[in-house]
Parts: C-alpha cells; sequence; structure tokens
C-alpha cells in the first residue's frame, strides 16, 4: 500500500443559499496524518464527502496523485471512508465485511478470503471473522472497518470522526492504533474531528476549520504555540483571553491597556497604536510565582480549585475578567478561596490579534 | 406505608363488591370470539351433516360424503388450480412493482414525490369493480387479450403490488443508506450495492409481502370475477354457486382452508421459535 497526495483546488461546495466550504486550497502530502478539525457544521464533513466522491464540488476540483477527480464516481476513486457509524454490513460475516471491496472488484472467494484474514490479523481480530458484527465489542467493530477499508489497498484513508462513539479510554488507545496503522501502511490518512486532543495527537499537520473556511493549515505544536486567528486561538485549547487598545509597541511586542493594566504580548499581527485588540495566554503559561522575564503581573482573587491530580486547574477572578491558571501538583497554592493571589506570565507567551471571532465554549 | 396500602385496598374493596371492570372486558371478550369463531364452528359441523343443505339443525347423521365429492367435483379443483397459477403470478408481478414504487419514492428527492405516491396508493382505494372490468375492457380492446386469467392477474396486481410497495416503504424508512454508501465507497456497483446489501435487507419484507400478496388474491372476488371473463377461480365459483343454493361441498373447502391455516400457523410459530432459541 502507497500513499498518494491529495490536492484540493480552489475546491467550494454550496447547498441552495448555504455556502459550506468557501473555497478552499489544500495539498495533502502522500502518506502524511493529516487532520481537519473544527466545530460541527464547519464544513469538514462536507470536504471529506468531496475528496470521497460523494459530493460533487460547486466549484474547483479534487486531484488525488496528480489525477483529477472531477466524474469520478465514489466507487472508481483511489479512496476508502471510513463512516462515523462505521456502517458494518450487518447481514455480512466479519470475514465478508472485510472481504467485501475484494469482492466488488470480482477477486476469487478464495484470494479474497485469505486477504481478509490477512488483515484480520493486522488489527488484530485473527479467529474472529466467522462472528457478525454486532456480537464484536465497539473497539473490534472499529476495526473491521478499519480493515475493510484498507483491504481494497486505498491510497487514501478518510476517517469521519470514526471514534467518536467510543468511551474514553477505547479512544485513546484507538488514537495510538491508528496512527500506528497509518505509519505501517504509509496510506496518506485524512482524518476529520470536532475533538482537538484527537487531532493534535495523532497529526503531523492539522487544518482548523470554521464556517467553511480553513483558518489555519500547520503542524499541532504550531497551531498550539501559534495559532493564526481569534477562532484557531479560542478553539484549539484553553485561552485567557484579555480585551483591549493597543497604546504602545516596542521591538515586536504590543502593549495593551486592558481592564487588567497594561499587558505586554507578542504583536505578531503588526497591530498598531489605536487598534481595538484581543490578548490570549494559555493557562498553563501564567505562573503562580514571578519568574525572570515575566513583564505581566496581575492580582486576582482564588475562586475555585479544581484537583486534577498530577495538576491543579485555578480559577480566579479580577473584576469582569476570569482567569483559569494550570499549574502542577507541584507547584499549587495552598491559599484558601477567596485569598488574594498574584500572578505572572511573559510577554513572549502572549500573543496579541485583531478582534475576531472566537470559538464559543 | 403498608398501613395506609392496605387501607386502601380495602375501601376500593368496599366500593365495588364486583369488578365491573374486568367483567365488562370478559363479558366483551366472550362475544367478540363467539362473533370469530361460532359461524367457522357452524360450519365445520355442517360439513359432516348428511343432510343435502348444510345445517347444524337438521341433524341427518354424520358422514364424510362432502369430501368424497369434493375431489370429483371437476370445477372447484380446476377452480383452485386457476387460483393458485393466479396467486404465484400476482406475487411475480407485485412484488417487483411493489419494490420499484418503494424505491422511488423513498429515494426520490422531488416535489413530485407526494403526487406519485397519490397515484400509486390509488388502486388501492379504486373499488374492486371499476379495477377488474377496466382491465378487461383495457386488454381486450387495446391488445385483443380475452378475459381469463392472464387479466385477472394482473388485475389484481394493479392493488396488490400498491400493498407490497407500502409494505417495503415501511422497510426502507428504517434502513441505514450509509450502509449502501459504504459499498459504493469500496467499489461496488449499483447492481452490487442492490444485490449484497439492499436485497438481504428487505428478504423478510419480501416473504411477507408475498404471503400477503398470494393470501389477498387467492381470497380476492370483486376484481378477479369482473376481470376474469368466462374463467373461473374458486372463490368465483363458490360466488356463483350460492345463486343456485349452497352445497355442503363448500363447506368442506371452507374445513379445508381453515385446517390449513391453524398448521400453517402452528409450523410458523413453531418455526420462529426454534430460530429465536438458535
Amino acid at each position: 500500500m502507497r500513499g498518494n497526495d491529495v490536492i484540493l483546488e480552489n475546491l467550494s461546495m454550496s447547498f441552495g443559499d448555504f455556502v459550506a466550504v468557501r473555497p478552499t486550497d489544500l495539498k495533502i502530502n502522500a502518506g502524511e496524518f493529516f487532520s481537519i478539525l473544527g466545530p460541527s457544521g464547519c464544513g469538514k464533513t462536507t470536504i471529506l464527502r468531496m475528496i470521497s466522491g460523494f459530493l460533487n464540488p460547486t466549484h474547483g476540483r479534487v486531484v488525488i496523485g496528480d489525477k483529477d477527480m472531477s466524474g469520478i464516481r465514489a466507487n472508481a476513486r483511489p479512496t476508502a471512508l471510513i463512516f462515523q457509524n462505521l456502517a458494518l454490513f450487518p447481514l455480512m460475516s466479519v470475514r465478508d465485511n472485510i472481504a467485501f471491496g475484494l469482492e466488488a472488484r470480482g477477486i476469487s472467494k478464495k484470494v479474497r478470503h485469505q486477504k481478509a484474514e490477512e488483515l484480520l490479523d493486522l488489527v488484530a481480530l485473527d479467529g474472529q471473522g466467522d462472528k457478525l458484527p454486532t456480537a464484536l465489542s465497539g473497539g473490534q467493530r472499529q476495526r473491521v472497518a478499519i480493515a475493510r477499508a484498507l483491504a481494497v489497498e486505498p491510497s487514501v484513508l478518510l476517517l469521519d470522526e470514526p471514534l467518536s462513539a467510543l468511551d474514553l479510554k477505547l479512544r485513546q488507545h484507538m488514537r495510538a492504533e491508528l496512527k500506528d496503522l497509518q505509519r505501517k501502511t504509509g496510506v496518506t490518512f485524512i482524518y476529520i474531528t470536532h475533538d482537538q486532543g484527537e487531532a493534535l495527537t495523532m497529526s503531523d499537520r492539522v487544518a482548523v476549520m470554521n464556517k467553511g473556511v480553513v483558518e489555519q493549515v500547520a503542524t499541532s505544536d504550531e497551531i498550539y504555540a501559534h495559532p493564526k486567528t481569534p477562532f484557531v486561538a479560542s478553539f484549539v485549547g484553553e485561552q485567557n483571553i484579555f480585551k483591549g487598545k493597543v497604546v504602545g509597541k516596542e521591538n515586536g511586542y504590543a502593549i495593551l491597556e486592558t481592564s487588567q493594566g497594561k499587558l505586554f504580548g507578542q504583536n505578531a499581527h503588526g497591530l498598531n497604536e489605536g487598534e481595538e485588540a484581543i490578548l490570549f495566554v494559555r493557562p498553563e503559561r501564567m505562573s503562580l510565582e514571578e519568574k525572570q522575564g515575566q513583564q505581566n503581573g496581575l492580582s486576582a482573587v482564588l475562586e475555585r480549585r479544581d484537583m486534577e491530580g498530577p495538576f491543579v486547574n485555578l480559577h480566579m477572578r479580577a473584576g469582569d475578567q476570569s482567569i483559569a491558571i494550570h499549574v502542577t501538583n507541584v507547584e499549587q497554592t495552598h491559599q484558601p478561596l477567596g485569598a488574594d493571589q498574584k500572578l505572572w506570565f511573559a510577554a513572549q507567551d502572549a500573543v496579541v490579534m485583531r478582534p475576531g471571532e472566537l470559538a464559543s465554549e | 406505608m403498608t398501613a395506609t396500602l392496605a387501607n386502601h385496598t380495602e375501601t376500593a374493596q368496599r366500593k365495588s363488591p364486583i369488578d365491573w371492570a374486568a367483567a365488562i372486558l370478559n363479558g366483551y371478550l366472550l362475544i367478540f370470539f363467539a362473533y370469530m369463531f361460532l359461524p367457522m364452528i357452524f360450519m365445520v359441523v355442517a360439513a359432516f351433516n348428511a343432510s343435502p343443505t348444510p345445517s347444524v339443525i337438521d341433524w341427518q347423521g354424520f358422514t364424510l360424503e362432502w369430501f368424497r365429492a369434493l375431489p370429483q367435483d371437476q370445477r372447484f379443483i380446476d377452480g383452485l388450480i386457476h387460483s393458485l397459477i393466479i396467486a404465484l403470478g400476482v406475487i411475480v408481478i407485485s412484488i417487483p412493482l411493489g419494490l420499484a414504487g418503494a424505491l422511488l419514492l423513498t429515494r426520490l428527492q422531488s416535489q413530485a414525490t407526494t403526487f406519485l405516491y397519490t397515484v400509486l396508493v390509488s388502486p388501492m382505494l379504486t373499488p374492486g369493480i371499476v379495477l377488474g372490468a377496466t382491465t378487461l375492457i383495457f386488454w381486450r380492446d387495446a391488445f385483443g387479450v380475452e378475459g381469463g386469467l392472464l387479466t385477472a392477474t394482473i388485475a389484481q396486481s394493479s392493488f396488490i403490488a400498491s400493498y407490497c410497495m407500502l409494505m417495503f416503504m415501511a422497510r426502507l424508512q428504517r434502513q441505514d443508506i450509509v450502509q449502501e454508501e459504504a459499498a459504493l465507497d469500496l467499489g461496488a456497483s449499483s447492481f452490487l450495492v442492490f444485490r449484497r446489501i439492499t436485497l438481504p435487507f428487505l428478504m423478510p419484507t419480501i416473504l411477507t409481502a408475498a404471503a400477503i400478496a398470494f393470501l389477498q388474491s387467492i381470497e380476492n372476488y370483486n376484481t378477479t370475477f369482473f376481470a376474469i371473463g368466462p374463467s373461473w377461480t374458486l372463490v368465483t365459483e363458490i360466488g356463483s354457486r350460492m345463486r343456485f343454493g349452497i352445497s355442503p361441498v363448500i363447506n368442506v373447502i371452507g374445513v379445508l382452508f381453515v385446517a390449513i391455516t391453524i398448521i400453517a400457523a402452528t409450523v410458523y410459530v413453531m418455526a420462529s421459535r426454534r430460530k429465536g432459541r438458535a
């Protein structure tokens, strides 16, 4: 099995007056684990269905491995789709499920059953071929769906939130399994999810989508550390959000006048004095003791302490501004609730952006 | 808590020494079953009465004479064969037609769907006489086909196909369409998707629809009577003999049908129980 690259050229999709996907250009590399992350209704599934051939784009085209897919039906594309509800065939045995794609290609029963056994082996389901899908557990059904898709040796595997029906433990386990499988097979994976944890842990690169627009495409680290838009910043991970006005600039930093006084942050978007702005800083970037180089200091009242085990979430309030801090269990405060607390963060850990749409809670 | 409960039951008992609700329900059931089964019992008993007109009161002695008379009555035997031929023909026509209509109506996303539904269901609401007579006239005038088993089959199918369609629609509405997409995505042709995914899913309904089509066809009188021309089925034969007074041989046919039904139902229930246990 070998992966192919997938290129979306000016791809867009409208349903009547509703624009599901605005013109999008995207290149997904061969053998890449690529995720499209976004809230429900952002257009990610529409993109997936256009790649798989179930939807014809309103404009633009999909190119897979140098071949234009326009006019090619789903059953003739080199893609395989893993559906959200898996869509296993309930009346067929696990073996026949896996071999179905080969049956469609007119391959003899003997050969396709042999291939099915190999795939059962690959997904650690050996000996389960005679069972009906309903006799398997959730995780096993998941693996049957993957084996069934891999049986046709697709160069691109499309996954539509396939883990959403599983419980947390299994979901985390399946993440590792999927990543492992992708590396083993070398197939290009395009993974659709609204779960940032899944996207960040598994992907080589992530595209964050909102309202039909791809807002940023980058590695997980990059998306998390350097979000490009307020939506990406607020959708991926947690953020403390301070609103204010730029009152000064120095060495690539912007100085914001906020309800908490002057705050410094990276001026990556080149805001000018007088502009309205938002400053984002992640809860784990804040500390309870001043460290070297932390220009920003605040004081707040401790409202709630959520003990998570290895780390502790502290919820604070300063006037109408709520602030969250994640500290390790070792660094945490033992102050009582209601106590005043000083907080610190460095200017380089904060990002200043022009106001824009934020992800709703 | 226990005390209040006991009190409550006591007052309830004192209020109504007779449980009227239960009494009315039992009485109703008694009348219901009598209404259903008394005529049948009369019919069966009369089949064994030596009296030449079917009767229970005028008992002239036990006989199996009428059972012997039935196989010698060639018109009845032919009628039965005609009925079976028509019923099989009706199944062969109605199942594909009903299925096609149901697939169209459940899959077609169109403004015309409601209109189409009305058209396809309308034969069920049309009087049987009209269906029978129009079929007879149409096939005679348009194709020169005289009334007979073929026209009767077609006339019956026109409304039995609608019944089948409604049954298929009910089944198809419960289908997870994603399964067909999954099969297509794996490279299957539309035909393979239908054969391996849709058809197996529909199979239980196909069997039920075939059974219902069979029964509807066998017992049909109105449509058949007007469409069949000079030929006859068991039911139209019984109908026409009624005009000259009825013979206990007809009771015998009734007894046989009841017996076959009871045996078939018993076998079906036992078979499905065994399947349920496996």
